[in-house]
C-alpha cells in the first residue's frame, strides 16, 4: 500500500484516489495545485524541512539541488503569507544570494542599481520602535540605570553608539530634569554613519532641552562604529561618562575571517590543495565555509563552549580603549541569539528560531496587511537574515552573540556587571504588560535583563561599569 | 547597596551618642543595628527547644516560671528577700547577644548574632517557624502572635483601590500602580477605538454610558477609560511624562493606522439586522458614512438626549437618528467586535515557532539528503512522481508506511492530522532512536553531524 509509486503512474490504484496530490498529474512546472490543498500547518512544517535542505545543499555546494530547492519553496513562500511563508522567503532570498555571491561579477551587476535611502532606514528604525516594545524597554532601562548612576553629578557625558532614535534621549532629558538636584550639564556624543540623522537628532533634542531648561550640548560623529577613534571624542577629565549600545555592538565582531585561520594545521593546506583544482568561482567561495565546516569539526571545543569565544581584535581594542576611558556606566543591549556560528547550518537553524518568534511577534502586534509591518519585515529583519546567511568575514556585520558570551567578553575587558535597581525591573515590567496584544515578559539572568516574548528570550540587556584594579 | 535598602527596609533603630567617647550612665543606651552586635558581647546559643520554652526564667524561691527576666525580678520582690540576696551577682552584666540555632540562617554565626532574646525568639518563629496565626479577614498568615494581631488592627482598615479593582494598603504602591493602570486603560482604549472616536468619546460621554445588557468584560473597558485620569505625584509625573512621550508616539503612530483600518471596516458596515450583529459584522454598505464627524454626532447626541435609556444592542436599534443620515452605524461595543472579527484570527494558523517545535518532535533531520535527493538527483525522471513524492516523504523519509497514513490524512482537516501525530511522532521516534542516538536539539539538528561526512567524502 505504498503511496509513492516508482514507475510513474500516479493516478491507478484506487485506494488513492482521494488523496490531493495524487489527482494532479502536472509537470514540476505547475506543482500549485497540489501545493495549494495543504493547509497552512502542513505548508509550514514543508517549509521547514525544505529550508534546512536546501541550506545544507547550500553549504556542502551541490548547487543543483539548492536550486531545486529554491524553485520548490518559492511556491510555498511568500513575503505576504502566513508568519512561515514570509520567513521562508526572507530565508531563500538570503540563501540566493549567498549562493549568488560564488559569481562576483553576476552578484556585483544585480546588486549595483540598488538605492540605499537614508530615510527609510530611520523609518523603518522608527516602525519597529513603535510596534514592538523591545526597543522602549531597553531605552528606559539604559535612560533609568543612567539616571541611577549619575545621582550626584554636576556634568554627565553620554556616548550613544547608534544614535538613531531621538526618543531614547528625549525620555533621558525628561527624566533628567525632574532631578531633585537639578538637571546637570548633559553632553550627548551620538555617532551614526549618516549626516543627516545626526543632524535630525540634533535639532530635535536641543529643542526639547531648551524646553526643560536644562544645559545641553550635541556632539555629532560621522562615522562607522569600527573606525571610531574614542580618544578623539574629548571625554573630559571630571565628567561622568556613560556608554549606551543598542543593538550595535555586535557588528564590531565582524572580521575577516580567514585571517584567524592563517597558523591553522597542515590540515588546511591539504585541504586546500583539494579546493584548488575546482576552477569554478562558485566552489572557491563554498570552499571557505567548507574549511570552516572541516575545522569546526575537528576543533571540538568550537562554538558550543561559551569560554571560546572568537577572537575579534577590533571588538578588544575597542573595549579597551572604553575601559580606558573610565566610563561610569556602560548599557549594553544585544539581541539573545547566536547567530555567529562558523557553520552556515548552525546559523540558519539558530536564525530560523529566533527570527520566527520575531516574525510571530510583529504578527501579533500588527495585522497582516499594513504596510508598516512588511517594511519592518523586509527592510529590518530581511537585511538582517541576509547579512547573517549570505555575508562572511568583514561583510558579516550582524554577529548577535548570547548574554554570556557577552558576559565573558566584557569581563575579560575588565567590566564588572552593575545590577539593575528595583525601580527598573518595576518599569519595564509595566511598559511590557501595557505594550499591544500582550505576551512579553522578561526574566532576569545573570542580573542582566532579558526581554522574551513569549518566553522567548529575544533581547537583553546588560550595565557594567570598569572594575578598578 | 541601593537594593539592600529597597528591598529589605532596614530599621533605623540607630541613636547616635553625641558624647563620642564615654559613656556616662546617664545617657541614652547605644543601640547596635540588628545582626551587627557589639564585638564585645557574651554570645549565647540557645536550641530551638530553650528558645520556644515559654518560661526561662525561674524564681528560685518558688520555682515560678516567667517569660521575661523583667518579670521575674518583679517577682521576686514580693518575696520580701533579704538585701543581700535581693542583689543579683555583682559582676558587671554583659551583654548578651543571641544566634538563631537554624544552621542556613544569617544569623546563625556569631558576627551576625541579634541582641535580644524576645528578638531571636521573634524572628526564629517569623522565619523558620509554622505559620500558625491566620487572619480571618484576608489569607495572611503569622508564625508570631504579636505580628497576627497588629496586622488585624489594620487589616482593611485602610485601603486604596484602584479602578481596575486591585486593592493597596500602601500609599505609594498604589499611586504607582495607578498611574500605570490609567496608561494602560488609555493605551487599550486608544489601540481599539478609532482616533476621533476615542476623542469624541473621552469628551463627550459622561461615566454612566455603559449599560448592562453587554458583556462584562466590556463593560469594565469602558469604565476604566472614562475614569477621569489624575495624578499628582512628581514622581510618577516623570516617568508618565517618559512613557507617555513613547505611548503618545506610539499609539498616534499606530492609531491612524489602525484608525484607517477601523473607519474602513465601519464603512463596510451597512444595515445590519438587529439579529445579526455580532454575527456578521461586515456587510457592505448601501450608503456610505457622509463623513467621521458622524461618529462624533452619533455619541454626542445620542448620549445628551438619553441620560437613562440603554444602549441596548439586543433586539432593535435605538439608533434612529443615525438611521437617518442612511448608515446604520452600530454602537461602539460592535464595532469593537468587529474589529476583533475583521483581525483575522491568528490561533488558525500556527505560530512559526510552533512549526519549528512540532518539525523538532517529528524529527526532521536535514541530514537525509533523500528528501529533496528524490527529486533534486532525479529530476531528469518523471516530475509527476516527485511532486508526489514531495509530500509523500514529508513525514519520514525512510518509512514509507508513513506516507500512507499521511495520504488518508491529508484528505481529512488538518485537525485530524494533529489527532494522528501522537501515532505518527512515535512512529517516527522509534524510527530516530535506532540511529545512533543524536542530541535531539531544537530542529533535529543533531551538532555533531552539521555536514555529515559521507557527503563531503561524496563530494571529495
Amino acid at each position: 500500500m505504498a503511496a509513492v509509486q516508482e514507475d510513474g503512474s500516479s493516478v491507478t490504484s484506487s485506494s488513492h484516489e482521494s488523496s490531493p496530490w495524487m489527482r494532479r498529474s502536472p509537470g514540476l512546472g505547475s506543482p500549485s495545485p497540489w501545493i495549494r490543498e495543504l493547509g497552512s500547518e502542513e505548508r509550514g512544517l514543508c517549509l521547514i524541512r525544505l529550508l534546512q535542505e536546501c541550506a545544507v545543499h547550500v553549504g556542502t555546494g551541490s548547487m543543483e539541488n539548492a536550486n531545486l530547492g529554491l524553485e520548490h519553496i518559492s511556491h510555498l513562500a511568500s513575503p505576504d503569507g502566513d508568519t512561515m511563508q514570509r520567513i521562508a522567503a526572507y530565508f531563500t532570498q538570503a540563501l540566493a544570494d549567498r549562493m549568488l555571491k560564488g559569481w562576483p561579477g553576476l552578484h556585483k551587476a544585480l546588486n549595483s542599481t540598488k538605492l540605499s535611502s537614508v530615510s527609510e532606514e530611520v523609518l523603518v528604525q522608527k516602525l519597529f520602535f513603535e510596534f514592538c516594545p523591545f526597543l522602549k524597554v531597553a531605552y528606559l532601562i539604559t535612560n533609568q540605570a543612567i539616571i541611577e548612576a549619575m545621582e550626584g553629578e554636576k556634568v554627565v557625558h553620554i556616548i550613544d553608539l547608534y544614535s538613531i532614535e531621538p526618543a531614547q534621549w528625549i525620555n533621558l532629558l525628561q527624566m533628567i530634569s525632574a532631578r531633585p538636584e537639578g538637571p546637570p550639564h548633559l553632553k550627548i556624543t551620538g555617532i551614526h554613519e549618516q549626516k543627516g540623522v545626526l543632524e535630525q537628532m540634533a535639532l530635535q533634542l536641543v529643542e526639547e532641552a531648551d524646553r526643560l531648561d536644562i544645559p545641553f550640548q550635541f556632539n555629532p560623529i560621522v562615522c562607522k562604529l569600527e573606525n571610531l577613534d574614542l580618544e578623539s571624542l574629548g571625554v573630559k577629565t571630571g565628567e561622568a561618562l556613560a556608554v549606551s549600545s543598542i543593538l550595535k555592538l555586535h557588528s564590531l565582531l565582524a572580521t575577516d575571517d580567514d585571517m584567524l585561520r592563517r597558523d591553522s594545521p597542515v590540515a588546511l593546506k591539504n585541504l586546500q590543495k583539494v579546493f584548488h583544482n575546482r576552477q569554478r568561482p562558485l566552489r572557491e567561495f563554498l570552499d571557505k565555509d567548507l574549511i570552516n565546516l572541516y575545522l569546526a569539526s575537528l576543533d571540538s571545543t568550537s562554538t558550543s563552549s561559551p569560554l571560546s569565544l572568537c577572537a575579534s581584535p577590533k571588538m578588544e581594542s575597542f573595549l579597551s580603549s572604553l575601559w580606558s576611558l573610565s566610563p561610569k556606566l556602560m548599557v549594553i543591549t544585544e539581541q539573545e541569539a547566536d547567530h555567529n556560528g562558523f557553520t552556515l547550518m548552525e546559523r540558519v537553524k539558530k536564525a530560523l528560531n529566533f527570527y520566527a518568534a520575531l516574525f510571530d511577534c510583529l504578527d501579533s502586534a500588527v495585522s497582516r496587511a499594513p504596510i508598516e509591518r512588511h517594511k519592518i519585515e523586509k527592510m529590518l529583519f530581511g537585511e538582517e537574515i541576509k547579512n547573517i546567511i549570505a555575508c562572511e568575514g568583514a561583510e558579516r556585520k550582524d554577529r548577535h552573540e548570547k548574554l554570556e558570551k557577552w558576559i565573558s567578553r566584557l569581563e575579560l575587558a575588565g567590566f564588572g556587571r552593575v545590577p539593575f535597581s528595583y525601580y527598573s525591573r518595576l518599569q519595564a515590567g509595566r511598559l511590557l504588560q501595557i505594550s499591544n496584544y500582550g505576551g512579553y515578559n522578561f526574566k532576569e539572568e545573570n542580573g542582566c535583563f532579558v526581554i522574551c516574548w513569549k518566553s522567548i528570550p529575544l533581547f537583553s540587556v546588560s550595565a557594567w561599569r570598569r572594575w578598578s584594579n | 547597596m541601593l537594593e539592600n535598602m529597597a528591598e529589605e527596609a532596614l530599621p533605623n533603630g540607630f541613636v547616635e551618642n553625641p558624647i563620642a567617647g564615654s559613656n556616662p550612665p546617664a545617657s541614652k543606651k547605644k543601640r547596635n543595628q540588628p545582626g551587627n552586635p557589639d564585638p564585645e558581647a557574651e554570645v549565647i546559643a540557645l536550641s530551638p527547644k530553650t528558645l520556644m520554652a515559654t518560661n526561662r526564667f525561674l524564681c528560685e524561691i518558688c520555682g515560678k516560671g516567667f517569660q521575661r527576666d523583667q518579670n521575674l525580678q518583679l517577682h521576686r520582690r514580693g518575696h520580701n528577700l533579704p538585701w543581700k540576696l535581693k542583689q543579683r551577682t555583682s559582676k558587671e552584666i554583659r551583654k548578651r547577644v543571641y544566634v538563631c540555632p537554624e544552621k542556613s540562617c544569617v544569623h546563625h554565626h556569631a558576627s551576625r548574632a541579634l541582641g535580644d532574646l524576645t528578638g531571636i525568639k521573634k524572628h526564629f518563629c517569623r522565619k523558620h517557624g509554622e505559620k500558625k496565626w491566620k487572619c480571618e479577614k484576608c489569607a495572611k498568615r503569622y508564625a508570631v502572635q504579636s505580628d497576627w494581631k497588629a496586622h488585624s488592627k489594620t487589616c482593611g482598615t485602610r485601603e486604596y483601590k484602584c479602578d481596575c479593582g486591585t486593592i493597596f494598603s500602601r500609599r505609594d504602591s498604589f499611586i504607582t500602580h495607578r498611574a500605570f493602570c490609567d496608561a494602560l486603560a488609555e493605551e487599550t482604549a486608544r489601540l481599539n477605538a478609532a482616533s476621533n472616536m476615542s476623542n469624541a468619546v473621552a469628551n463627550n460621554i459622561n461615566y454612566h454610558f455603559m449599560p448592562t445588557p453587554l458583556g462584562p468584560s466590556m463593560a469594565q473597558h469602558f469604565s476604566s477609560i472614562f475614569k477621569p485620569i489624575s495624578s499628582n505625584e512628581e514622581a510618577i509625573n516623570q516617568t508618565t511624562r517618559g512613557l507617555s512621550l513613547w505611548m503618545g508616539q506610539g499609539s498616534s503612530q499606530g492609531q491612524e493606522s489602525i484608525g484607517n483600518n477601523n473607519l474602513h471596516g465601519i464603512h463596510q458596515l451597512g444595515s445590519v439586522s438587529s439579529g445579526t450583529i455580532f454575527g456578521d459584522p461586515l456587510v457592505s454598505c448601501s450608503n456610505p458614512p457622509p463623513s467621521d464627524y458622524q461618529l462624533n454626532w452619533v455619541f454626542g447626541t445620542k448620549l445628551s438626549s438619553s441620560n437613562a435609556e440603554e444602549l441596548t444592542v439586543s433586539n432593535s436599534l435605538p439608533l434612529t437618528d443615525v438611521k437617518e443620515a442612511g448608515t446604520q452605524l452600530l454602537s461602539v461595543p460592535s464595532l469593537y467586535s468587529t474589529q476583533h472579527q475583521s483581525h483575522q484570527t491568528p490561533s488558525a494558523n500556527m505560530s512559526a515557532t510552533a512549526l519549528l517545535q512540532k518539525a523538532a518532535q517529528i524529527g526532521v533531520t536535514t541530514t537525509d539528503p533523500s528528501f529533496l535527493g528524490s527529486f533534486g538527483l532525479k529530476c531528469s525522471d518523471s516530475q509527476v512522481r516527485d511532486g508526489n513524492k514531495l509530500c509523500g516523504v514529508l513525514y519520514g523519509t525512510s518509512n514509507p508506511i508513513l506516507s500512507t497514513n499521511i495520504g488518508n490524512d491529508v484528505e481529512n482537516s488538518a485537525g485530524d492530522l494533529l489527532q494522528v501525530h501522537p501515532a505518527k511522532r512515535r512512529h517516527t521516534m522509534n524510527e530516530e532512536s535506532g540511529g545512533g542516538g543524536q542530541t535531539r536539539d531544537f530542529l533535529g539538528v543533531g551538532v555533531q553531524t552539521i555536514c555529515h561526512p559521507s557527503s563531503i567524502n561524496g563530494w571529495i
